[in-house]
């Protein structure tokens, strides 16, 4: 949210309106009271957030610049962020995080093709929303299980490969670097089909359906409607949609890596947010957990930064 | 003979549509498909891939208590949710109709926070909550859940708020109701479909998260999903078993999903209407 944005939002800033008026002793009494009953009111919420989210940050700050194992920290200095630039494992690492990138666009574009087809309505379309959107309600350590069998030697995609006649080329896919990630890639743009498909298609219900017919008076086919009115009107959905892949991919997919690969082969899948888990869980390097916290944290809020400026709280007449 | 053409093309669309939806709902069911399948199947019988027995689910029960962790699973989730709740009601009514000097910065605060991946203060986290004791017992994990749901919670219930008219809660004051009750006898009840959608969010999330069980919970207090996943790196446990657990940990889930979808999808693309 820019600041003139917030600032014309009117719950960054108080309504003008009621200054001004005549100062009466009942109204100032009121307006005590009314200004007391605020802040109890958000005091909880903010205690929660600060004590439970905000200190923690500043904690992982402080401790990004320290050797330390839980219980005795040994100060550095701002030095470890220098040496962590030279560290090839942690390039290693955003690597694999970039590589993760690739599979944004796609995790957009499948949803909108399946958006575009529900979004002719054919008879039973919306029992097909439902079968697509299902999967997001179950975890992703469940997925996982699943994708472990899918694409192991003897799993399910061999099986179907042999069966197609290509059974020369089945490989373990969870066995090398590459891929290994492209496995992990592959089910998280299954896992986000129902959430992408269901903004796209919130998206186009918002469209003026006298648009695409006076597209279609005027002789554009399907595709060319698709692309040259459709897509440039969702914009805003398709900016929304890339913000929420790209903080499931950095940001979501422990569950998966933890059930899939566990990092694994090597660091082919270990990712900035698997590797602060490695890194404090099992080398016991606190220290390094922080720092690859502090990194993964500026990201996402760069991240966040886009987001806000995209999500407006409306006038909640959208209920 | 024109018309004839258009209505067989139409057809013909309409077809091809059909048929390529079909596809996406295959791709998309087959994992639950071949999850119910193999949950019943012993392990040899998964080898061979035919037969079906309750093999897997006898394994299961003897490798994880399932019962236990259902229980510690909705406990944890019950609570965070009610933490949630009740912070996140009050504090969007404040931000939205009590707005005091320094409300909007604290609200974009409360919000901003929602950028914070737990992963990044991970450790901080479980050294402050086991410096006082909290990571023995439900109390830190719930905590946690409570934390991350509250920014976004918070952000809803302000939007919500807002769509509701000031002078209907100033004249409930003016009435002599105060702002408390005027709070819970008012602007409560007018946000209940805000609540629900609030909490069939978190409640699917709670449940299906893995990170905050495996460390913030003690290893009796696991939630099903955590100890399901655990469960799948000791390599010994036989895929029947994991599928068998896999089911059962995804049923809750999926029926709140089942009963609820609207609620869920109007918290995903809320602010994006219009």
């Amino acid at each position: 949210m820019s600041l003139a944005e917030a600032q014309a939002d009117p719950i960054v800033r108080p309504a003008a309106r009621r200054r001004g008026r005549k100062a009466q002793p009942a109204r100032s009494r009121l307006a005590r009271r009314r200004r007391r009953a605020g802040i109890l009111l958000s005091l909880p919420a903010l205690a929660l957030v600060i004590g439970l989210l905000g200190v923690p940050v500043g904690q992982a700050v402080y401790y990004s610049m320290t050797q330390w194992n839980g219980i005795t920290a040994t100060w550095i200095g701002p030095s470890t962020y220098t040496a962590l630039v030279k560290d090839p494992i942690f390039w290693r690492v955003v690597q694999n995080n970039a590589l993760l990138l690739l599979a944004v666009p796609i995790a957009i574009g499948i949803p909108l093709v399946i958006a575009a087809l529900l979004n002719e309505h054919v008879r039973g379309w919306r029992f097909f929303r439902s079968v697509y959107f299902l999967p997001t309600a179950i975890s992703w350590v469940v997925i996982g299980m699943f994708a472990l069998r899918f694409f192991s030697a003897s799993g399910v995609l061999n099986g179907l490969l042999a069966h197609l006649g290509f059974g020369a080329s089945a490989t373990d896919m969870l066995a090398s670097e590459h891929s290994a990630l492209a496995a992990l890639a592959i089910t998280f743009i299954w896992s986000m089909v129902g959430t992408n498909t269901i903004i796209f298609l919130t998206g186009m219900a918002t469209l003026d359906p006298t648009l695409t017919e006076a597209a279609r008076v005027d002789g554009l086919s399907r595709m060319g409607i698709f692309f040259r009115v459709t897509l440039p009107l969702l914009t805003r959905f398709i900016q929304f949609s890339f913000v929420i892949t790209v903080i499931s991919a950095f940001s979501a997919l422990f569950s998966l890596i933890f059930v899939m690969t566990g990092g694994g082969p090597g660091f082919g899948t270990t990712t900035l947010e698997f590797f602060i888990y490695q890194a404090g869980f099992q080398q016991v390097q606190l220290g390094v957990a922080a720092l690859y916290g502090v990194v993964l944290f500026v990201i996402m809020a760069i991240v966040g930064l886009v987001q806000l400026r995209l999500i407006k709280p409306d006038d909640g007449g959208g209920w | 003979m024109a018309t004839q053409q258009i209505q067989l093309r139409r057809k013909i669309t309409t077809g091809s549509l059909l048929i390529s939806l079909v596809i996406v709902a295959a791709v998309m069911l087959y994992p639950f498909w071949y999850i119910i399948d193999n949950a019943f199947r012993s392990s040899t019988q998964y080898d061979r891939q035919s037969g079906h027995s309750l093999g897997g689910w006898r394994q299961l029960f003897a490798n994880l208590p399932v019962g236990g962790q259902l229980l510690n699973s909705t406990v944890v989730c019950v609570a965070a949710i009610a933490i949630i709740l009740i912070v996140s009601t009050t504090a969007g009514f404040a931000f939205a109709k009590l707005r005091y000097r320094g409300s909007g910065l604290i609200f974009l605060l409360v919000v901003s926070a929602l950028m914070v991946p737990l992963q990044s203060i991970l450790f901080p986290e479980f050294v402050n909550l086991s410096n006082v004791h909290l990571t023995s017992s439900y109390a830190g994990a719930v905590l946690v859940y409570a934390a991350l749901g509250t920014p976004f919670a918070t952000f809803l219930m302000a939007t919500y708020y807002r769509g509701i008219s000031d002078e209907l809660i100033e004249a409930a004051v003016m009435d002599g109701l105060g702002y408390e009750r005027t709070f819970l006898q008012i602007a409560i009840p007018l946000s209940l479909p805000a609540i629900a959608t609030i909490t069939v969010l978190q409640f699917i999330q709670i449940w299906d998260d893995l990170l905050v069980g495996l460390f913030f919970l003690p290893t009796n207090q696991r939630t099903i999903t955590a100890g399901l996943a655990t469960l799948s790196t000791g390599r010994t446990t036989s895929v029947p078993a994991l599928m068998a657990g896999s089911l059962i940990s995804a049923i809750p889930a999926i029926i709140v999903y089942l009963i609820f979808q609207r609620h869920l999808v109007k918290g995903l693309t809320l602010g994006m209407g219009k």
